[in-house]
C-alpha cells in the first residue's frame, strides 16, 4: 500500500517536474531568443534613423524658376550613431556627425527639381535613410505668340 | 486743339499742283509684289503644320501670365529719309510682352484674341501710329523699334528742316500728335508660311484715317539656325499720309502703298542669348516720298548683333 502511495507520489511529482521543466525551458528559450534579438538589433548600424525634412514640398508658380528656400533637416536614432548628411546633385553640402543620437541641419538651397537628401555612414558608402523635397511645378499654361511678319524684327 | 506751327517749304517744289490725289495703290507696286511673294512661296520648303502645338515655353510660345523682356544688343543703322536728318543708329533694341489667356502686350501694341486654332488667329488689336517717330524723337516707338515706315528722328522736336524759298513763302506744319489705330488682324500659317493682315482705323481723334498691312513669311533654311525672307506691304489711306506729310496749301497728297521685303537670320547660341541679324527695305510710295519734306524714296534698315533674354 505504502508503495503504490509513494510510486503515484512520484508519478506526479515527475509529471510536475516534467511541465515545470518545460516552462522553464519555454521561458529560458524564450529570454535567450529575445536577447539575441535585441542584441542582433542593437548590432545594427543605422537602424531606426528617422530623417525628417521641412518643407516637404516646394511648389512653383508660373512666375519661378527656382525653389529658394531655407531647408531643415533632422534626424534621430535610438542609439548613437556617426553619419553625414549629403544632398543629392549638391556635392558642396556635406554635414557629418560622430556618436550622436540626433542632428538638425539647415541650408539655404536653390533647386528646380527635387532634392533628395541622404544620410550615409562616413565612409559615404552605405544610405542609412533618405528623404525628399517634391518641387511641384504649377501647371504653365503656353499659347502661342503673335505671328508678325509685318513686324521688324519678327 | 491743334499747335500750327510755320516752316518754309523749298520754291523748286512750290509748282506742285494742290489737291492732288495720287492714289499710289498702282498696279505696278501690287504686280511687284504679287510676283515676290510667289517667289517666296516657291522657295518655301514644306514644313509641317503640326510644329505649331505649344509644348514648352519657345520663341513660338509663350508661357501665360508671364512677361518676357529681351533685349538686342549690336550694330546697325535705319535710313532717314526726311531732309535735313542723317541716319538712326541702332545699338539697343529693348523688347517687352506678356500674354494673357485672352489679352496680349507686344512692346507698345496691345491686342484681345477672339478666335485662335493652330493655323489661324483673329486678333482685336490697339497699334500707335508708326509715322510719328519720323517728327518726335522722344517717341516711344523710338525705343521700341517697330515695323513699317517707323522712321526714327534724330531732331529734337516737331519741326522739319527744310529749304528756305526763294521766295519766302511761308507755309505751316502742323504738329503729329500721338494716334492709335485699332482694328483686326488675321494672322495663319500654313505649310510654313506666316501671314499677317491688319485693318486699322485711327481711333484717337486725329485724322481718322485707315491702314493696311500685310506681310508674308516663309523659312528659306530651318536647322539650328533659320533664315526668314519676308514680303509685305503698308497701305496708308489719304487722311493719314496727308496728317504726317502734307503741308496745308502747298502738298496734298493720296494714299500711300509701300511695300517691303526684308532678311532675317536667327541662331540661337544658349538659353538665353541668340544671334541675330536683319535687313529690311522699304520702298516708299510717291505719295510720300514726292512729300517737300522727303529726300529718299526708301528706308534701309539692317541690324547685326545678339538677342539677350533677360527674362
Amino acid at each position: 500500500m505504502l508503495r503504490l502511495y509513494l510510486q503515484a507520489s512520484f508519478s506526479r511529482f515527475a509529471d510536475a517536474a516534467s511541465k515545470a521543466g518545460c516552462v522553464a525551458l519555454a521561458l529560458l528559450l524564450s529570454f535567450v531568443s529575445s536577447n539575441s534579438v535585441v542584441a542582433a538589433a542593437s548590432g545594427k548600424s543605422g537602424e531606426g534613423i528617422k530623417l525628417e525634412l521641412s518643407p516637404r514640398v516646394c511648389t512653383l508658380s508660373a512666375d519661378d524658376e527656382n525653389c529658394d528656400t531655407v531647408v531643415t533637416a533632422q534626424w534621430s536614432a535610438p542609439k548613437d550613431e556617426s553619419l553625414c548628411l549629403l544632398i543629392v546633385g549638391q556635392p558642396q553640402i556635406r554635414q557629418c556627425w560622430e556618436n550622436h543620437t540626433e542632428g538638425v541641419y539647415t541650408v539655404r538651397l536653390t533647386f528646380d527639381r527635387d532634392l533628395l537628401v541622404e544620410l550615409r555612414d562616413l565612409q559615404l558608402q552605405k544610405v542609412l535613410a533618405s528623404e525628399a523635397i517634391a518641387v511641384i511645378k504649377e501647371a504653365l499654361r503656353l499659347r502661342r505668340k503673335r505671328r508678325q511678319p509685318w513686324d521688324i524684327l519678327s | 486743339m491743334r499747335n500750327a506751327r510755320s516752316a518754309r517749304i523749298g520754291c523748286d517744289r512750290a509748282f506742285w499742283p494742290l489737291a492732288k490725289e495720287r492714289d499710289d495703290f498702282t498696279v505696278h507696286h501690287t504686280l511687284l509684289t504679287a510676283a515676290f511673294l510667289c517667289l517666296l512661296a516657291a522657295l518655301v520648303p514644306r514644313v509641317s503644320a503640326a510644329e505649331d502645338s505649344c509644348s514648352s515655353p519657345s520663341p513660338e510660345c509663350a508661357v501665360v501670365g508671364r512677361f518676357e523682356l529681351s533685349v538686342s544688343l549690336g550694330a546697325g543703322q535705319r535710313s532717314n529719309p526726311v531732309q535735313g536728318r542723317s541716319d538712326i543708329p541702332l545699338v539697343v533694341i529693348p523688347h517687352i510682352s506678356w500674354y494673357g489667356k485672352r489679352f496680349f502686350l507686344e512692346n507698345l501694341e496691345l491686342g484681345f484674341t477672339a478666335f485662335e486654332n493652330e493655323q489661324n488667329t483673329l486678333n482685336f488689336i490697339v497699334t500707335p501710329g508708326y509715322d510719328r517717330v519720323f517728327f518726335y524723337r522722344n517717341d516711344l516707338q523710338n525705343i521700341f523699334i517697330a515695323g513699317g515706315s517707323a522712321l526714327t528722328s534724330t531732331g529734337g522736336g516737331g519741326y522739319v528742316a527744310v529749304d528756305v524759298p526763294a521766295s519766302g513763302r511761308e507755309f505751316e506744319v502742323r504738329d503729329r500728335h500721338t494716334t492709335f489705330l485699332a482694328g483686326p488682324e488675321w494672322s495663319f500659317d500654313y505649310r510654313g508660311i506666316t501671314g499677317q493682315l491688319n485693318a486699322l482705323r485711327e481711333v484717337t481723334n486725329e485724322h481718322e484715317g485707315y491702314e493696311v498691312r500685310a506681310a508674308l513669311a516663309a523659312p528659306l533654311i530651318q536647322s539650328k539656325g533659320s533664315l526668314v525672307a519676308s514680303a509685305g506691304f503698308t497701305w496708308k489711306s489719304r487722311e493719314i499720309v496727308r496728317y504726317y506729310y502734307g503741308v496745308d496749301g502747298l502738298y496734298e497728297p493720296g494714299s500711300a502703298f509701300n511695300p517691303f521685303v526684308k532678311l532675317r537670320y536667327s541662331h540661337p547660341l544658349s538659353e538665353r542669348w541668340t544671334l541675330n541679324a536683319f535687313a529690311h527695305y522699304e520702298q516708299l510710295a510717291n505719295a510720300i516720298a514726292d512729300s517737300p519734306i522727303i529726300t529718299e524714296d526708301h528706308v534701309t534698315t539692317v541690324f547685326a548683333g545678339v538677342v539677350f533674354k533677360i527674362r
